[in-house]
């Protein structure tokens, strides 16, 4: 058989028992320690998502931005070493042509006075 | 109601583990207190508990959740406090009610105090039952839930502590010959 546990069925025994098992106090230091022992606090709360979600997507692109600046400039110097090497190789063959030229003049004066 | 907290609609709440604290310190404690006897034991078993509740906060969804949340883990390491110890209750009573001694309001009446002395005799899964029946005021389901026991199993704890209880204060309490 179940117990009838419907408080009108509650007898006097059961009234007595609910006199005596009230809730005790707790030690007046509980809580204290409790609180001593207790996990530091985080200083400060952790941004929301999404405000950490913005900051990596800026600092990826500055990231980014900052590489392919890099990029930019290794190819505008290798662009500007390469036409300082095709200025000295016109050079080059403007003096070489010169001397030919010179050349070619004094052969043509031997030959004449022979 | 029986606060199962796995179907609670989920709201904003945003615990303040302090008053908590504040709120839930008598009921842990009572609870520890009855399941073991002994005062020492069950202020350490208050503060483990509510240590544990700080570290599952962000888990708990209600004030109510909260509260059976604390009422379930009390009892859940009052029981394991009791196995590691292997120690019956009523030692650990008269060891309660001679060694650490209790103000004077803390004191139950004379006859309180016989009652909780036979409670501490029950075998421990029909105390756990009648104290939360009797202290927390309990419904069959919300003890089930607290126990995490089947329900048929719960009513029948509380009808053979009760039955028992019932027996022995008619042995021991002149006072409840005629009740019995």
């Amino acid at each position: 058989m179940e117990p009838d546990l419907r408080p009108e069925s509650i007898d006097e025994f059961e009234r007595e028992l609910q006199q005596a098992f009230h809730r005790r106090p707790a030690p007046p230091g509980l809580k204290g320690k409790i609180m001593a022992r207790r996990r530091p606090q985080p200083t400060r709360a952790l941004a929301p998502l999404w405000m950490r979600l913005a900051a990596s997507i800026v600092i990826v692109a500055l990231i980014g931005g900052g590489v392919a600046l890099r990029n930019r400039e290794e190819e505008r110097k290798g662009e500007a070493a390469r036409q300082q090497v095709f200025t000295a190789l016109r050079l080059t063959n403007r003096a070489l042509n010169h001397v030919n030229q010179q050349l070619a003049s004094h052969n043509r004066t031997q030959d004449s006075q022979n | 109601m029986l606060m199962a907290p796995d179907r609670q609609p989920k709201f904003a709440w945003h615990p303040d583990f302090e008053r908590l604290v504040d709120e839930h310190q008598s009921m842990v404690f009572s609870l520890a207190l009855r399941m073991t006897g002994d005062r020492g034991l069950a202020e350490e078993i208050a503060q483990d508990v509510f240590l544990e509740l700080d570290n599952n906060l962000g888990r708990l969804e209600s004030a109510e959740h909260a509260c059976f949340w604390l009422r379930r883990v009390a009892m859940s390491r009052s029981a394991d406090a009791l196995r590691r110890r292997k120690v019956r209750g009523l030692d650990l009573w008269v060891e309660m009610e001679d060694v650490h001694g209790l103000n004077p309001e803390e004191r139950s009446t004379p006859l309180g105090s016989r009652l909780e002395e036979l409670l501490a005799t029950l075998p421990e899964p029909q105390r756990a039952a009648l104290i939360l029946r009797y202290q927390e005021d309990l419904s069959p389901e919300e003890i089930a839930a607290a126990l995490e026991a089947p329900l048929a199993t719960v009513k029948s704890q509380l009808q053979r502590g009760l039955k028992l209880l019932r027996s022995k204060a008619a042995t021991h309490l002149k006072e409840y010959v005629r009740g019995a």
